[in-house]
C-alpha cells in the first residue's frame, strides 16, 4: 500500500512547523511506521538540526531533483529509529531550484518506500509553500494561539481549500493553559471558532522543546514531557486511533515535575 | 491558488485567467462552470475575459468560446496582450453571429433575465456558501448573501446589501458604487471595518472586545453609520 504524503505548514513563521514535523515523524516511527521527513525549506534548512542529523548530510533534495544523487543516497537514516529517514533541504540554493512537478515526482517516489512522507513547508504563501502543498494527500496547519498566527493560518486554509485538497487539519501549538485560564490567551475554542477545521492535536508550551531542539533530540522520543506526549497523541490520531483530547494542566506543572522526578 | 476567477459586474461576467498551463486553465474553467448551482448563475452571461500577460492564440480562443457556449455564454471582449487581441479579432471575423450585435448594457440587472415570478424591486443576489477566509474577496454588482463566516482579513464588497448568516469579522462594503441606502446585516456583526457607500466605520480599538450575540444591522442614518438590533422590518 502506498504511503500518505502529509504537508505541515502554517503561513506564519516560528509557530513550530519544523518541530512538529520532526516530532510527528519520531512519534510515528516509534509506532513502527516507515517515515520520511522532507525538508522543503530550501535555503533555510532546519529540520536536520532539530532531528540532530546535520553532520550526516552528503546530498540533499536539490541534488536528487537535479539527478546528481539517487534518492537512496540522499536519505539519512535516523541514528535512533531505523524506520525514520530524512531528506534534507539544500542550504546553498533557493526555493526556485525546484518546481511543483519535481516535488510531486519526488514525493511519489518516496511514497512507494514509506508509510508516511512528512513535508516540512517553509513559512509564507509563495513558491516554497506551493511546492510543499502540491504533492500533499493531507495538509496539517500549525498555529499558535495568537491573533496574527490565526490570521495567517486562515489565509493558508483558504489557499489549500482552493486547490482541490481535502480540508486541512489543525495543530494548536504552544498553548499555555494558565494564561488561557486567566483570559490572557486565545483558547482552543477561540481558535477553532475562526478556523473551523478539524483539530488534530493541542501541544502545550513546554520548555523542554527548546533544549531538545538545540540538542537535536526530539521530545517525542519519550512520552515523559507534556509536548512529547502531545505529539504521540497526534501520531496515533494520524494512524486512525480515536484519542481523546486531555485537559491540559500547566506545563511543566508542579505535579508533573514530581512525577517526572520519580520516573527517572 | 485558483487559476480562474470570476467577478460579476453590471455589464456581465468578468473572468480572469491566472498563470498556469493552458490545459489546467480549461479544466478549472469547466469545473467552475459546472459547480452545483453555478449553471443557473452563469447561463446566458456576457463574458469579459482578462488574460493578463498570457498570450492566447486563435485555437485557444475558439476553445474558450466553445466552452462558454455550452452555458449559452458569449465572449464579448478580451483585455490583455496585443497578440491576444489580434487573435480575438480574427476569431470574431470568422464567427457567424458577431457578438457586438448583442444588446450591450441597457439593463443594470446581473447576468440572465429575471424570471417572471420576480416582483418589482426584487433582484438576483450572489450566494456564497462557505467561510470567506483571510485574503479572499467576494465582489458583486448586486447584493451578496454569505451563509458562513466572514473571517478577519477577508473582504466582502457589494454594490447592494450584504447579508451574513454567520459571523462577520472581516472588512465589508455595501453600496460600493455609492448607494447609501444599502445595509449590512449579520448574525454576529463584528467587522474590522464597515463601509456603506462613502461612509466608513471601524471596530472599536479596545482590546478584548466581545461581539454581541444577537443579529445586528448597519445602515446610514443622517450621514452616519449606525448599528442596531436586527428585528425584522
Amino acid at each position: 500500500m502506498p504511503g500518505r504524503i502529509i504537508t505541515i505548514t502554517s503561513g506564519k513563521g516560528g509557530v513550530g512547523k519544523t518541530t512538529a514535523t520532526a516530532n510527528i515523524g519520531v512519534a510515528l516511527a516509534r509506532r513502527g511506521q516507515r517515515v520520511a521527513c522532507v525538508d522543503a525549506d530550501i535555503g533555510l534548512r532546519n529540520l536536520d538540526v532539530v532531528m540532530g542529523l546535520e553532520n550526516r548530510i552528503v546530498y540533499d533534495l536539490v541534488d536528487v531533483v537535479e539527478e546528481r544523487a539517487r534518492l537512496r543516497q540522499a536519505l539519512i537514516k535516523d541514528k535512533r529509529l531505523p524506520e525514520l529517514q530524512l531528506l534534507p533541504a539544500a542550504q546553498t540554493r533557493e526555493k526556485s531550484a525546484v518546481n511543483e512537478k519535481q516535488m510531486i515526482k519526488l514525493c511519489n517516489d518516496l511514497k512507494k518506500e514509506f508509510d508516511f512522507v512528512l513535508i516540512d513547508s517553509p513559512a509564507g504563501i509563495e513558491l516554497g509553500f506551493k511546492n510543499s502543498i502540491a504533492p500533499a494527500d493531507q495538509v496539517v496547519i500549525v498555529v499558535t494561539p495568537e491573533v496574527s498566527a490565526v490570521r495567517d493560518a486562515d489565509r493558508v486554509i483558504g489557499l489549500v481549500e482552493a486547490s482541490d485538497k481535502p480540508a486541512p487539519k489543525l495543530i494548536i501549538n504552544r498553548l499555555r493553559p494558565a494564561m488561557v485560564r486567566r483570559g490572557e490567551m486565545m483558547d482552543t475554542a477561540d481558535v477553532l471558532e475562526v478556523l473551523a477545521i478539524e483539530l488534530l492535536g493541542i501541544v502545550p508550551e513546554d520548555e523542554t522543546i527548546i533544549t531538545s531542539t538545540n540538542k537535536g533530540q526530539p521530545v517525542a522520543l519519550e512520552d515523559r514531557t507534556a509536548a512529547g506526549a502531545a505529539f504521540t497523541r497526534i501520531a496515533r490520531r494520524l494512524l486512525g486511533e480515536d484519542v481523546p483530547f486531555p485537559i491540559l494542566g500547566d506545563s511543566p506543572g508542579l505535579l508533573d515535575r514530581f512525577a517526572n522526578l520519580f520516573r527517572r | 491558488m485558483s487559476i480562474v476567477s470570476f467577478k460579476g459586474t453590471r455589464e456581465g461576467l468578468a473572468i480572469t485567467l491566472g498563470e498556469g498551463v493552458w490545459h489546467d486553465v480549461l479544466n478549472e474553467l469547466v469545473a467552475q462552470l459546472n459547480r452545483p448551482g453555478a449553471q443557473s448563475f452563469f447561463q446566458g452571461a456576457r463574458v469579459f475575459l482578462e488574460t493578463g500577460e498570457r498570450a492566447l492564440d486563435v485555437t485557444q480562443i475558439e476553445e474558450l468560446i466553445a466552452l462558454l457556449a455550452q452555458q449559452r455564454m458569449t465572449l464579448t471582449a478580451i483585455s490583455g496582450e496585443a497578440a491576444t487581441q489580434d487573435a480575438f479579432q480574427r476569431v470574431r471575423a470568422t464567427m457567424p453571429a458577431p457578438p457586438e450585435t448583442l444588446p450591450l448594457e441597457a439593463d443594470a440587472s446581473p447576468p440572465g433575465a429575471l424570471p417572471s415570478t420576480f416582483a418589482q424591486g426584487e433582484t438576483h443576489a450572489l450566494l456564497v456558501q462557505r467561510t470567506v477566509r483571510s485574503g479572499q474577496t467576494c465582489q458583486y454588482a448586486g447584493t451578496i448573501v454569505v451563509i458562513g463566516d466572514v473571517n478577519p482579513g477577508a473582504q466582502v464588497i457589494a454594490e447592494g446589501d450584504v447579508i451574513v448568516w454567520g459571523k462577520l469579522r472581516g472588512v465589508v462594503h455595501a453600496g460600493a458604487a455609492g448607494d447609501e441606502n444599502a445595509m449590512v446585516g449579520a448574525l454576529i456583526l463584528a467587522p474590522t471595518q464597515l463601509r456603506i457607500g462613502n461612509r466608513i466605520a471601524r471596530a472599536p480599538d479596545a482590546f478584548g472586545k466581545r461581539a454581541r450575540h444577537f443579529p445586528e444591522v448597519a445602515r446610514v442614518r443622517e450621514g452616519r453609520i449606525i448599528v442596531e438590533p436586527w428585528i425584522g422590518s
